[in-house]
């Protein structure tokens, strides 16, 4: 018996944060002493989750009930509704708990200085966030995880609808209307799935595993994946759904934006690949012609709009969109290689995005602005700086070696398999991506100085933080087979080809 | 009658006696006593309907798990609203022992309606608390808008009143009996004077729900009444409504009338309440035209009574109250000499009054239907009843008004943290009494959001459903 398994770990890794919120309460107005213990509750979480990866061997497993589980938690929450408190941790969530403690504890170090007042809130609000986005990955009843979707988004609507800049009010009830757009119907679809097999066998349940079970025929299948897809969509973002995304990217402060490209956008991805597909496989078949339209699409469209910004925050946040595309992509394909290269480029976009935001918030700090038209040179000036720039500019285009190549190559490698043209198609994308990172790059850091800026180098703290980010991308990028291995299983059968 | 009979019926006589005995008492010592008298008597009845278990029987009254459970709801309701009441009559001016006697009668008229067993006392009941109501609405004399709002109450309740009392003669003249329990044996072959007596009652409920078409006096009664007697009025009067309406629904039978009323009922109440509520400035009409569209939702539940549509429609009813009295309380709370009509007047109030903007920013999460508020498990079995009953087009009507709903709640949030405060005046502190007022609605608000269970177990025991 592991250690891990006499705990309820899962629990803790969702609740451990909202103690966090408690003994954040005696020291709300005390800045110097709240930041500490906020960054020790998301240091902990991501000891929590590192701990889980590394004795993920020894852990028992959960055969029986859930087969390719590697812990789970399960006790009856509202009987009368058939809702149950069901977690389950897989290798897949494995990967998005640990990229969840990874990004809050960069977008908390992040913030430290940057956010002057009202900082016990905004402590309690990332923390209560983090405690969201790590529900929506470990819940296995529907119900369940419908309200940890749901919970997550209030945290994100307060920051940038607090602290954040420009037309922050309109960018946050446009999120958050969006959002609740697509997780309403979502939330009827899922009743409509529950009373259907609660018909069909008698039992009420929420839970995924028995929901499987669901004889569905295929004109319901369609309509009801359609309100998963819909939601799901929102979230990634896809094109034409994506309007939101770069206003409350821009207008977020940069903690916010870390949370939102680096885990807000994989709450939809994740959410396809838990329980869409599954779910509704028919139905995600007959609309793969869609999703492989839309997510190429998304990839060109993006890529050219991200080229023609003036903003470097909006940029990133086009280049999200673009890059999601790939991620979904291979999700349309789900087929195991393609699959796995979007559950690594999840993880690997988290990374590079996030790290993209950290830089452009520190140079948003530096100098008041954000417009590449006011930059150049900056290789000379801020060395330090510049070179992170540039590792996470080739990172994010996808030079082998790092982290984001991985993920695209098996994409492309998967859907070649499938479908050469949207393959080639989403080639072209790449070629794209090259264009808007060079010119940003060569913009920013390579030209003439366009006017004197006093800008100071890195700071020990900013430094600790692009390292960190640094040292997760070489090792994605240079050695991803532990990864690969994490999720090989849980995408073998969720495939289809059995362990 | 027994011994154990009048026992049992000692929450009316709590209430009712304790009115007179507030009026009485006022006229030798005038003072604000009284108000902690009341809150005794109230908390006395409350316990009382907790503890009793027999059945009392006296023509037309009995005392059931159903009645005691609307006792305890709507005396727990009438209790925040005195509390409330306290500061703010203080503040505005509104003296004397009326206030408080008026209260604890319209609470005895609830606890006769939720505990009628006949047609006259159902209407006893109901007309005592909305005459409760008249008085109360216009209880600040020199208030233009106070009057106002008392006489389009007083024109539209009795317009309801005279409606409820056709529809209930219809249906004396039809069956020769009053008894609710005859009535339904009629229902299995109902005439058409019979279903005509039953859809006017109907409609004279709809107008005390404020259910599109019966919903115009809403707005300017809300407005116009002191914020404590709209906390009261928006929800322990529509919760005795929503009783006195359960209970004619066995007169119905399987007539499948009532289903398409109640479905037309509410598709309007949630399309005209909630766009009309993105139009408003006022706070105050903002949430009347939001409850009426709340109401349409605790309809779309009754359309689907067949399968578990009555428990979701009472816990959407009392997850709503506790949601209303938080918005409402936290109203009377924040207005001093005058009370803060406007959205604007509540830039940054979240800040500066942190309890009051709190229980705000978390009454509209509720009623959003925003998890882990309680609105969301609400809104939750609401759609599960109605689904399950196949009113497809009607949920998806419901899920997307809901949808404009969010925009309209998230404004006053938007304004609570997210603007700059106008001006710096030091908000007043506030009593321990509003503190008590403010935090059990709240609380209920997240303990029902969290752990709904023993409430819809219970549920489920008095509805025998």
């Amino acid at each position: 018996m592991h250690v891990l398994t006499e705990y309820p770990i899962l629990t803790i890794l969702i609740f451990l944060p909202l103690a966090g919120c408690l003994l954040l309460l005696p020291v709300w107005n005390c800045r110097v002493s709240a930041r500490p213990i906020a960054l020790g509750v998301a240091l902990l979480e991501l000891a929590l989750s590192v701990w889980l990866y590394v004795s993920r061997q020894d852990l028992p497993g959960v055969q029986t009930k859930l087969p390719g589980y590697l812990l789970s938690q399960d006790a009856p929450w509202i009987p009368s509704f058939g809702i149950r408190y069901t977690l389950g941790l897989d290798g897949i969530s494995l990967l998005m708990v640990m990229l969840t403690a990874f990004t809050f504890c960069m977008a908390l170090l992040v913030s430290w200085n940057s956010i002057k007042e009202k900082t016990g809130l905004f402590l309690t609000l990332m923390l209560t966030m983090e405690a969201g986005i790590m529900g929506v990955f470990l819940a296995l009843d529907l119900a369940l995880f419908y309200l940890f979707w749901e919970v997550m988004l209030i945290p994100m609507f307060f920051m940038i609808g607090i602290w954040g800049h420009g037309r922050k009010i309109y960018s946050t009830i446009k999120f958050f209307l969006f959002t609740m757009f697509g997780s309403l119907l979502m939330l009827l679809a899922i009743i409509f799935l529950h009373l259907l097999h609660a018909q069909q066998t008698g039992l009420a349940t929420f839970g995924l595993h028995d929901l499987l079970k669901t004889q569905l025929p295929a004109d319901t299948q369609l309509w009801l994946f359609a309100a998963f897809f819909l939601a799901f969509a929102i979230k990634f973002p896809l094109f034409p759904l994506h309007t939101w995304l770069p206003d409350a990217h821009t207008d977020a402060p940069t903690a916010g934006s870390v949370v939102l490209a680096g885990l807000l956008l994989k709450t939809g991805s994740y959410g396809l690949i838990r329980f869409g597909y599954p779910l509704f496989p028919q139905a995600a078949q007959a609309l793969t012609p869609l999703f492989y339209t839309l997510a190429l699409i998304s990839i060109i469209y993006a890529s050219l709009v991200a080229f023609a910004q003036e903003d470097m925050k909006r940029l990133i946040a086009y280049s999200s969109i673009g890059h999601m595309g790939y991620v979904a992509i291979g999700i349309a394909a789900w087929q195991p290689v393609a699959l796995s290269g979007s559950i690594l480029q999840m993880a690997s976009h988290g990374v590079t995005t996030g790290a993209l935001f950290c830089l452009v918030g520190m140079l948003d700090e530096r100098a008041h602005t954000r417009e590449i038209a006011a930059f150049g040179g900056l290789w000379g000036n801020i060395p330090k700086y510049s070179f992170f720039f540039l590792l996470f500019s080739l990172a994010s285009l996808g030079l082998p070696g790092l982290n984001n190549f991985v993920g695209e190559f098996l994409v492309l490698t998967g859907t070649m398999k499938k479908s050469p043209l949207v393959a080639a198609l989403a080639f072209v994308g790449i070629v794209l991506t090259l264009i808007y990172t060079v010119r940003l790059v060569q913009e920013v850091l390579f030209q003439k100085e366009r006017q004197p800026l006093p800008l100071a180098d890195l700071s020990l703290r900013e430094i600790c933080i692009l390292a960190a980010f640094a040292a997760v991308a070489v090792w994605m990028g240079i050695h991803p087979a532990p990864l690969l291995d994490l999720v090989h299983a849980p995408v073998q059968l969720l495939t289809g080809g059995g362990l | 009658m027994t011994q154990a009979d009048i026992y049992a019926l000692t929450p009316l006589i709590l209430l009712a006696g304790g009115s007179v005995l507030v009026l009485l008492a006022g006229a030798v010592k005038p003072g604000r006593y009284l108000y902690g008298l009341s809150g005794g008597l109230i908390v006395a009845a409350l316990l009382y309907s907790l503890l009793i278990q027999r059945g009392a029987v006296m023509p037309g009254l009995a005392v059931t798990p159903f009645t005691r459970f609307f006792a305890l709801f709507l005396n727990s309701a009438g209790l925040v609203a005195l509390l409330l009441a306290a500061g703010y009559n203080r503040r505005r001016g509104i003296i004397g022992e009326e206030y408080p006697a008026t209260l604890l009668f319209a609470l005895a008229g609830m606890w006769t309606a939720c505990a009628a067993t006949d047609l006259l006392m159902l209407f006893l009941g109901l007309e005592a608390f909305t005459f409760g109501f008249y008085i109360l609405v216009a209880i600040k004399r020199e208030s233009v808008k106070g009057g106002e709002a008392g006489l389009k109450y007083l024109l539209n309740g009795t317009l309801s009143a005279a409606i409820l009392a056709m529809g209930m003669a219809l249906l004396y003249a039809a069956t020769g009996t009053l008894k609710l329990s005859g009535l339904a044996v009629a229902a299995n072959h109902p005439e058409p004077l019979f279903l005509v007596g039953g859809c006017l009652a109907l409609l004279g409920l709809a107008f005390k729900l404020s259910l599109v078409p019966a919903h115009l006096w809403t707005a300017d009664v809300y407005q116009g009444a002191p914020a404590p007697v709209t906390a009261l009025l928006s929800t322990a009067s529509k919760g005795a409504s929503l009783a006195a309406l359960l209970l004619l629904l066995p007169l119905f039978g399987t007539w499948h009338g009532l289903h398409d009323l109640l479905w037309i009922l509410a598709l309007l109440s949630m399309l005209a309440g909630n766009f009309a509520a993105l139009l408003q400035g006022n706070i105050k009409r903002m949430l009347a035209w939001s409850s009426v569209g709340q109401m349409g939702y605790v309809a779309l539940a009754l359309v689907a009574t067949q399968s578990g549509g009555v428990r979701a429609a009472v816990y959407y009813m009392v997850v709503y109250s506790a949601a209303g009295l938080a918005s409402f309380g936290a109203l009377s709370v924040l207005s001093d000499k005058y009370e803060l009509d406007t959205l604007d007047h509540y830039r940054g109030l979240g800040y500066r009054c942190p309890l009051a903007g709190a229980t705000l920013a978390v009454a509209m999460f509720s009623l959003a239907g925003i998890p882990p508020a309680a609105g969301f498990i609400g809104k939750f079995g609401v759609f599960t009843a109605a689904l399950r009953g196949g009113e497809t087009a009607l949920a998806l009507a419901g899920i997307l008004t809901a949808l404009v709903a969010v925009f309209f709640y998230l404004r006053v949030v938007v304004m609570l943290y997210m603007k700059p405060a106008q001006d710096v005046a030091e908000v007043r502190s506030i009593d321990y009494y509003e503190i008590l007022a403010l935090s059990l609605p709240t609380a209920a608000t997240v303990m029902l959001g969290v752990y709904p269970q023993p409430l819809l177990d219970l549920l489920t025991i008095i509805l025998n459903r």
